[in-house]
């Protein structure tokens, strides 16, 4: 049968009899858990960017690991080897790459989920799947295709960028995550009037601390990635062309004056670079909250004016990212009510959060429409809480482990996501 | 404006019958009632049925204990805030206790108890006192008398010391939660300050053993 073989990136061993399937089609793998050793056929699932998913899912498929397996957790940690068959199942994010991908752009919940369970373990649904196909089939030539998440509060819109972002930090792209963009036009105790241009205002604090967190997610791009422009700051500080962008960075961290400016000049160089053919790389941008860059903000300058979102520095830059007028990357946005500002709070829909003016400047984006849990999802979820295995189980009231607890939680949280893990908190 | 018209406690006719919110009583089906349940329900389709509280439920997360604690936390009949002080302070036991058995070794792991119930009702239990003080006239003097107290006083004793004592004696920025949470833990633990006062009361009656005859019930 040698002939037949396509000529696979990885060796296959000839020892196990494997069956290579030509159409790819996806079977449902729930049943080959559970019923592993009797099959010996095995969908290959062609890898695109040839690592080693293929080999992993070869071992799994044949040996018989029944106190590992388990209905919602998968082994399968690599965002880009998930399919449709791991819908609904729980993979861990290895602790390495943790603090790496995710300094910031976590929501706080989350957070303190993963402080407890000491390990940080993110469910596969519907719309990131949906976002990583199209991440992974876009041809990066045209201009940025933007991609929208949007759903009602608590269904898992942070939760869905941050599995897309993790894919695309694995795939190596550089990725740009703001966390919430609503945390720049409220509650900013310093408003410096900007250098660079008279009207506008510029925010120190949270420049530098964005700014300290992208060095920390994209380290290794920092020394690669050279300057075209020569940047001026003070009449005795300024950058040279060819420099490393690690220096810049370096410097927006250290001089908190001008760490907006800096955050401008990283912005556009990273724009003009993304879609370069020698030593290019992809820029994921991903923005949460994404309609706080329109509306409103919370702002006051000295004479009591409300201040506009154009007028300040980091928003303007911002939107700048967002017009898809650069190619080589992906924008992906979420918009979220919660911490927006004069925004009613049954309001979920683009065009009722973007507004106007940010609906014609997002105009055409891909919407992703991000629901509450579906049953399987749900009962999932609900076996994730009572896991013996892997830490002792969070659902500790004796009633919440039965079917009456149960179907009373799926009443009281009508399966949305945040309710539900707010519930299980203190049950 | 919408007037809720409060029904309880005005004064019921006696005729009135109390209302039953578990859910077991109406699974039963015809053949198993006794002949007192099947009397009780041909009553009850009878008589007019007074209207429930809004804290009874049949749900079965339902705690009496915890109901009263609540009730007893209540500042101006906001009940949505003691609430949610509650379900903060056992949130934040739990997370205390889990990662407490992640940290502890292996042998140590069992003895851990991660139910914030079960760590609730045990330091209350704790807290309990078995004895207490009246003051009782006799002779133009007041002596402090040792008396037995009864289930309910006890229960009412324990859950009124634990919350003045979050209230007055912790530092003033610390959340109520975190202060309760720190309280019911070391009760667990038969530390801390609230024991520490049911102990006191104790050696008081103790010392007070003598005027114990001025008791007449």
């Amino acid at each position: 049968m040698a002939y037949l073989l396509p000529s696979l990136p990885y060796p296959t061993s000839f020892a196990n009899t494997v069956y290579i399937l030509f159409f790819y089609c996806i079977i449902d793998c729930m049943f080959v858990y559970s019923m592993c050793n009797s099959v010996c056929v095995v969908a290959q699932v062609r890898p695109l960017h040839g690592s080693g998913c293929g080999q992993q899912q070869e071992a799994v498929g044949m040996e018989t690991r029944p106190e590992t397996v388990s209905i919602f957790r998968t082994q399968e940690n690599d965002p880009a080897c998930q399919s449709e068959q791991h819908l609904g199942q729980y993979y861990t994010v290895p602790a390495s790459h943790f603090h790496t991908v995710f300094p910031h752009g976590l929501p706080p919940r989350y957070q303190q989920q993963v402080k407890t369970f000491n390990e940080g373990c993110v469910m596969v649904r519907q719309p990131a799947l949906e976002l990583i196909s199209h991440l992974k089939r876009a041809d990066y030539i045209n201009p940025t295709l933007r991609y929208l998440l949007y759903g009602v509060k608590g269904s898992g819109k942070t939760m869905s960028l941050c599995h897309a972002v993790h894919y695309c930090s694995t795939q190596g792209w550089l990725v740009l995550h703001i966390p919430d963009a609503h945390l720049w036009v409220k509650n900013c105790k310093e408003l410096l009037p900007s250098s660079y241009h008279a009207s506008r205002f510029d925010q120190p604090i949270q420049a530098s601390n964005w700014l300290r967190n992208f060095r920390t997610t994209n380290e290794h791009f920092l020394s690669k990635i050279k300057l075209r422009q020569r940047y001026v700051w003070t009449k005795r500080e300024s950058t040279e062309e060819g420099r490393p962008l690690g220096e810049l960075v370096d410097m927006g961290v250290s001089r908190v004056k001008s760490s907006s400016d800096v955050v401008g000049a990283v912005l556009k160089e990273l724009r003009l670079q993304a879609g370069g053919t020698e030593g290019g790389f992809r820029l994921a941008v991903a923005v949460d909250g994404v309609n706080g860059l329109w509306g409103r903000t919370t702002l006051k300058k000295e004479d009591k004016s409300p201040v506009a979102p154009e007028e300040l520095t980091l928003v303007h830059n911002l939107r700048k990212m967002i017009n898809n007028d650069w190619c080589g990357g992906a924008v992906i946005a979420t918009l979220s009510q919660t911490g927006s500002l004069y925004a009613p709070s049954s309001a979920y829909l683009p065009q009722e959060l973007l507004g106007e003016e940010g609906f014609d400047s997002m105009d055409p984006f891909i919407p992703v429409p991000v629901s509450l849990y579906s049953e399987k999802e749900f009962e999932s979820c609900y076996l994730y809480y009572l896991d013996h295995i892997h830490f002792h189980h969070w659902l500790q009231h004796p009633h919440s482990q039965t079917e009456e607890g149960k179907k009373e939680l799926i009443f009281l949280s009508n399966r949305n996501p945040s309710v539900l893990e707010r519930l299980c908190a203190f049950l | 404006m919408i007037r809720v018209l409060l029904v309880r406690w005005s004064r019921y006719n006696p005729y009135y019958l109390e209302p039953e919110p578990r859910k077991e009583v109406y699974h039963i089906p015809e053949t198993e009632l006794t002949p007192e349940q099947k009397e009780e329900r041909e009553l009850k389709s009878v008589r007019p049925i007074k209207a429930a509280t809004n804290s009874v439920t049949s749900s079965v997360f339902n705690d009496p204990v915890l109901s009263k604690f609540v009730n007893m936390m209540m500042k101006d009949g906001d009940k949505i805030i003691a609430k949610g002080i509650i379900t903060q302070t056992l949130e934040n036991m739990k997370r205390k206790q889990v990662e407490k058995y992640h940290k502890a070794p292996e042998v140590k792991k069992a003895e851990i108890e991660c139910n914030p119930y079960v760590i609730f009702h045990q330091a209350l239990e704790n807290c309990k006192p078995v004895i207490g003080l009246a003051s009782i006239q006799k002779g133009g003097k007041f002596y402090q008398v040792p008396i037995p107290l009864t289930d309910n006083r006890r229960r009412f004793l324990a859950m009124k010391w634990m919350i003045t004592e979050c209230r007055d004696n912790k530092h003033r920025r610390t959340l109520m939660y975190e202060k309760l949470s720190q309280e019911l833990l070391a009760a667990f633990s038969k530390e801390g300050n609230v024991v520490k006062r049911k102990h006191e009361l104790h050696k008081m009656a103790e010392s007070n053993r003598a005027y114990a005859h001025y008791r007449w019930w």
